[in-house]
């Protein structure tokens, strides 16, 4: 007896969907029955059915205010420096310097980024960048612990999650659209304007789109290079779990930024239907 | 006015006007010219000495296998390769070191490379877009919807590329060049990646828009029909030279080397000795003994050379048939017969000579009756046709 | 100094992260900062040096899982431990008790042995979460040699359920050469913050010490809960922050390198950093602050009570606790072995001040630990 073929299909979805179910439906369901809960005297979780913890958001409104500045700014400074980057590996330099130059990129990812974050307590400390600029005649410059050292934190450690969409976009931008360009009268510079930004856009956003999601649960590099003194939603998260174990505002909390990035995903989509003309398949082979 | 480019707009307007006074009938005679160019990528010479002048609102093929140099020739004129040595001139001034996007040539590209993230219309309003100083929005709008009723697409102005077919989309490519009004309109095998009927269509829409408008073609192909077919002139390259410049029919009739003699159209090349040279004709006595009188090679004192007849200039008898005048005569055995609609193509073994192909007319071969494989037939060759060939380089 | 102002070389910066990585980490680590204490076994298990007898392997199995702190024992002693009974150790280390509760009120911890600092004790006993303890199997415990001070917190309406480790203050390092002269007053502290220290003081990211010192600065308990001196403890926090250097429980390496002159500062790494600085000092706040005791429990679900008992009872051998104490510089409370420690440790001022000092101190209480509104008023200062 042969399968109808939806239902053959269905078949074919179920370990997908069990998948889906057991790694993202399930703990979120679980943070989200926490959130209605109570904290038990003693911290952790109580069952119960109140919207105390939501009413209590606005008391993290300066962690969301916080991190709703950072991400973005982190966002465009990781872009503004990745695209130039990305540009150079994907146009600029020629194949044989390229794998090298791309492994380069890479390599960082291999240490932990908490090794990576230290290094630059390092660099940003007295005795680092602050020091050089006093032989330079700038004294006391304070780098470390301070929103500045923050957004150089998450620069770095995401610069390769924008670096590598983009470098992706850039590398197969059929380079025969460049000389069309150039050959209907547009110099290089608007060529790139007109040409090479808007057809890297897709790169761009995905791009973007990563490291502001993963800013926004971001926790570690404001620990470490913020002093404690920044505070963003992963470390007011990070506190409400294993510091002051009020699980059920902590999952409150989590639900509210899964709420607040299913928003900027909806925009995000939005700008990708309007740049959605890039396809593949427009006979540029 | 050959000084290295600063050809901005105003030397342009200058070589312009130079071009329109009286004694400067030859610069306005050719649109474009390649002055003894060469074009090295490293130790590969990809074009070696070009000179060429293309004349004013001509069809202009270049023609030859992938690899033979008519690609960079194109793209020298272009813009998009820099001469190593030599001068590319436009309208009588030199543009060898002039960028693509100040050279008033436009081009329609291989795969057209048409602009993903843009319609129709902005395709074909993006070089007008680039003027400086601006063209009124008005002005394009109305320039844009005249080429694309000139390529008969008015009513896709607002489609995106991938809605097009690759016939629509060529239509596109070509619009968003000559809505620019090239001084020359450049095609880089604009007809590559369609199938071989649109190709036919496309071919006469080409040539029939290039009637009109009176902008120069120049075409880059590997197809020596499409080139026989559209150009009023071609350019055979092999090798990155110039192998021979001249009208479908002269290279047709007069190929000047084997090369051409071998790429357009099909030839039987057979090696003589040079017996003797009147009016013009020249008596050469082939391998197997037969003297035969074929067209002169001017310049020409070789005691040896290739001659070359082709197919269709031959024709067969049987050999108890009684012998035309004027005709000499090849005894041969037929060892393949192909039947083509509107002729047959005879191979046969000719005594002490080789292979020879015939091809004759359908009308000639119902009259014989035709012949079959194996059967004893004349060859029979007309004095004066065929010709001696120039040696190759 | 000039020294502050020459950039760091290539190896005293191999140095300085080495030294992150294995040696002079403060207590509660920067892992519990970073949550990232649950998720890394530093120390992992100590393989005993031969295959332990089938015999002795049979009494008490062949592992015992420790949670405990960082750089809080002598390895040398898990090795003797395991040629002794055949159990080899697996340790475990996490950067605050909050974390430690956490695992094991989740179920599973695994854990055999754990480190409990007094004022998590009482939670502990409420949730039924460890096991009243059989002193029988201890037979080392000696309630005789321990000041009660340091080991009442671990009995419960009469039940012994944790017996006493190691003892500590909460207190200020400062570095003299820039605070020109010992800093020990909470006053000088948070006034001096705002004033001829700005930018160069750190707090810990912990609410108990933070809160509670603040507390002290206005004169109220460090364990208070009192709305209204919580609010003016508040107040001072917020007011102070912009000046601080850091909040965060990794002073260590701020303090050596010279970019925090002062901080709030546990005994051991007061102790670590004047040993290699001596112009960091250690003092006790004189208007009062926290002195802490650790213990040794077992949790309900441990799955090997015998060698729980048996390495607790190991490590309570003053011998070995004296090793232990030799290795981690933390004060010791079993009079026992004090006996055997050298004098120089002993008049160590840091490691044992004077008694009257102490009095001041008070320990942290279990409601500090848990107090909600403490909670929120720590968020609230860290995100200000």
């Amino acid at each position: 007896m042969a399968m109808t073929p939806s239902r053959a299909r269905g078949l074919l979805l179920t370990p997908a969907g069990l998948w889906y179910a057991a790694l993202l439906l399930l703990p979120l369901a679980v943070v989200l029955i926490f959130s209605f809960g109570e904290r038990s005297p003693i911290g952790g979780y109580a069952p119960g059915f109140t919207f105390a913890q939501y009413a209590n958001l606005p008391a993290r409104f300066a962690a969301f205010r916080n991190t709703l500045t950072l991400a973005p700014i982190g966002t465009l400074a990781a872009l503004l420096i990745a695209y130039p980057l990305a540009y150079f590996l994907a146009v600029k330099v020629t194949p044989k310097w390229k794998t090298l130059l791309l492994v380069l990129v890479i390599v960082p990812f291999w240490t932990s980024i908490l090794i990576r974050s230290y290094a630059w307590i390092f660099l940003l400390g007295g005795k680092g960048i602050p020091a050089l600029l006093a032989h330079l005649g700038l004294e006391d410059i304070r780098l470390l612990n301070t929103p500045f050292a923050v957004l150089v934190g998450i620069v770095y450690g995401y610069l390769p999650l924008m670096v590598f969409p983009i470098y992706v976009a850039l590398e197969k931008l059929d380079k025969r659209l460049l000389e069309a360009s150039a050959d209907l009268g547009t110099p290089p510079w608007r060529s790139f304007l007109q040409i090479t930004l808007p057809l890297s856009m897709p790169g761009v956003l995905t791009g973007c789109m990563l490291v502001f999601i993963l800013l926004m649960g971001e926790f570690l590099i404001p620990a470490i290079l913020g002093g404690g003194k920044v505070f963003f939603v992963g470390n007011a998260l990070v506190d409400l779990f294993l510091q002051s174990r009020n699980w059920a505002f902590g999952s409150a909390v989590a639900v509210a930024l899964v709420v607040v990035m299913l928003v900027v995903v909806a925009l995000y989509s939005r700008a990708v239907k309007r740049f959605g003309a890039t396809r593949d398949d427009t006979g540029l082979m | 006015m050959l000084d290295a480019l600063a050809a901005t707009g105003k030397t342009m307007q200058q070589d312009q006007q130079m071009s329109n006074s009286p004694d400067k009938t030859i610069a306005s005679d050719s649109v474009a010219e390649f002055i003894g160019t060469t074009k090295r990528f490293g130790s590969i010479t990809a074009a070696d000495g070009l000179s060429l002048r293309i004349r004013r609102g001509e069809f202009l093929s270049f023609l030859g296998p992938s690899g033979c140099g008519k690609t960079t020739a194109l793209r020298m004129l272009a813009g998009f390769e820099r001469p190593t040595e030599g001068d590319v001139l436009i309208d009588g001034s030199n543009v060898s070191g002039l960028p693509a996007h100040r050279r008033p040539v436009n081009m329609v590209f291989q795969h057209y490379a048409l602009f993903p993230h843009m319609n129709v219309a902005q395709n074909v309003g993006y070089g007008l877009r680039q003027r400086r100083p601006r063209m009124p929005k008005a002005e394009i709008a109305q320039k844009v919807a005249k080429a694309l009723g000139t390529v008969r697409l008015s009513d896709f102005s607002d489609r995106r590329i991938w809605e097009l077919s690759g016939g629509q989309q060529q239509r596109v490519a070509l619009a968003r060049a000559i809505v620019n009004e090239p001084k020359i309109l450049l095609l880089d095998e604009p007809m590559a990646a369609l199938d071989a009927k649109l190709r036919g269509e496309m071919q006469r829409e080409l040539l029939a828009l290039q009637r009109s408008l009176g902008i120069t073609f120049v075409l880059v192909t590997h197809d020596q029909e499409e080139a026989l077919a559209m150009s009023d002139r071609i350019c055979i390259m092999g090798n990155g030279r110039i192998a021979q410049v001249g009208t479908p029919g002269d290279l047709y009739d007069r190929p000047r080397s084997r090369y051409v003699a071998d790429f357009v159209g099909k030839a039987n090349i057979l090696t003589a000795e040079i017996i003797e040279t009147r009016d013009k004709l020249v008596t050469v006595r082939l391998r197997s003994g037969a003297l035969v009188a074929v067209q002169q090679n001017p310049d020409d004192s070789r005691a040896q050379a290739d001659i070359a007849i082709r197919p269709e200039a031959l024709s067969l008898a049987a050999p108890d048939a009684p012998l035309p005048v004027a005709t000499a005569t090849l005894p041969a055995r037929v060892t393949h017969r192909t039947f083509l609609g509107d002729h047959t193509e005879y191979l046969l073994e000719a005594d002490d000579l080789g292979t020879l192909q015939v091809n004759v007319p359908q009308q000639a071969e119902r009259v014989s009756g035709g012949h079959d494989v194996g059967a004893r037939v004349h060859v029979l060759w007309p004095e004066g046709t065929g010709l001696v060939l120039a040696a190759d380089d | 100094m000039k020294d502050d102002n020459k950039p760091i070389s290539r190896k005293a910066f191999m140095q300085e992260l080495r030294s992150y990585r294995n040696g002079s980490i403060t207590r509660r680590h920067f892992m519990g900062v970073t949550g990232l204490g649950t998720a890394m076994a530093v120390m992992g298990g100590t393989m005993p040096a031969f295959l332990p007898s089938r015999a002795r392997a049979q009494e008490i199995g062949d592992r015992v899982v420790l949670a405990t702190w960082p750089n809080y024992h002598d390895p040398a002693n898990f090795d003797k431990f395991a040629e002794m009974t055949g159990a080899y150790s697996q340790v475990n280390v996490f950067g605050s008790n909050e974390e430690m509760l956490a695992k094991i009120q989740a179920g599973g911890s695994g854990w055999d042995v754990f480190v409990p600092t007094n004022y998590a004790i009482p939670t502990y006993v409420d949730a039924d979460l460890i096991e009243p303890l059989d002193l029988s199997k201890i037979p080392n415990y000696d309630a005789a040699a321990f000041d009660p001070r340091f080991a009442e917190a671990g009995t419960i309406n009469g039940t012994v359920y944790a017996v006493p480790k190691n003892w500590g203050t909460t207190g200020i390092a400062f570095n003299s050469d820039k605070t020109g002269g010992v800093v020990d007053s909470w006053k000088t502290f948070f006034d001096g913050a705002r004033d001829q220290f700005d930018g160069r003081v750190m707090v810990h990211d912990y609410q108990l010490t933070t809160i509670g010192n603040a507390l002290v600065y206005h004169g109220f308990s460090f364990n208070s809960v009192d709305p209204a001196e919580l609010a003016q403890a508040e107040k001072l926090l917020i007011d102070v922050k912009p000046h601080l250097y850091a909040i965060s429980s990794d002073y260590q390496p701020a303090m050596r390198n010279g970019d925090a002159w002062l901080t709030m500062c546990w005994t051991g790494d007061g102790k670590q950093m004047h040993t290699d600085i001596p112009e960091i000092g250690f003092a006790l706040g004189k208007e009062g602050g926290e002195i802490w005791s650790d213990y040794y429990a077992i949790p309900k679900d441990a799955p090997h009570k015998e060698a729980a008992y048996a390495l607790i009872n190991f490590l309570l051998d003053p011998e070995v606790n004296k090793a232990e104490a030799l290795a981690h510089g933390y004060p010791v409370a079993d009079s026992r072995t004090n006996a055997m420690l050298p004098e120089e440790l002993l008049n160590d001022p840091i490691l044992y001040p004077a008694a009257e000092e102490l009095d001041a101190l008070e320990f942290g209480a279990a409601v500090t630990l848990t107090d909600p509104n403490r909670a929120e008023l720590m968020a609230r200062f860290k995100s200000a």
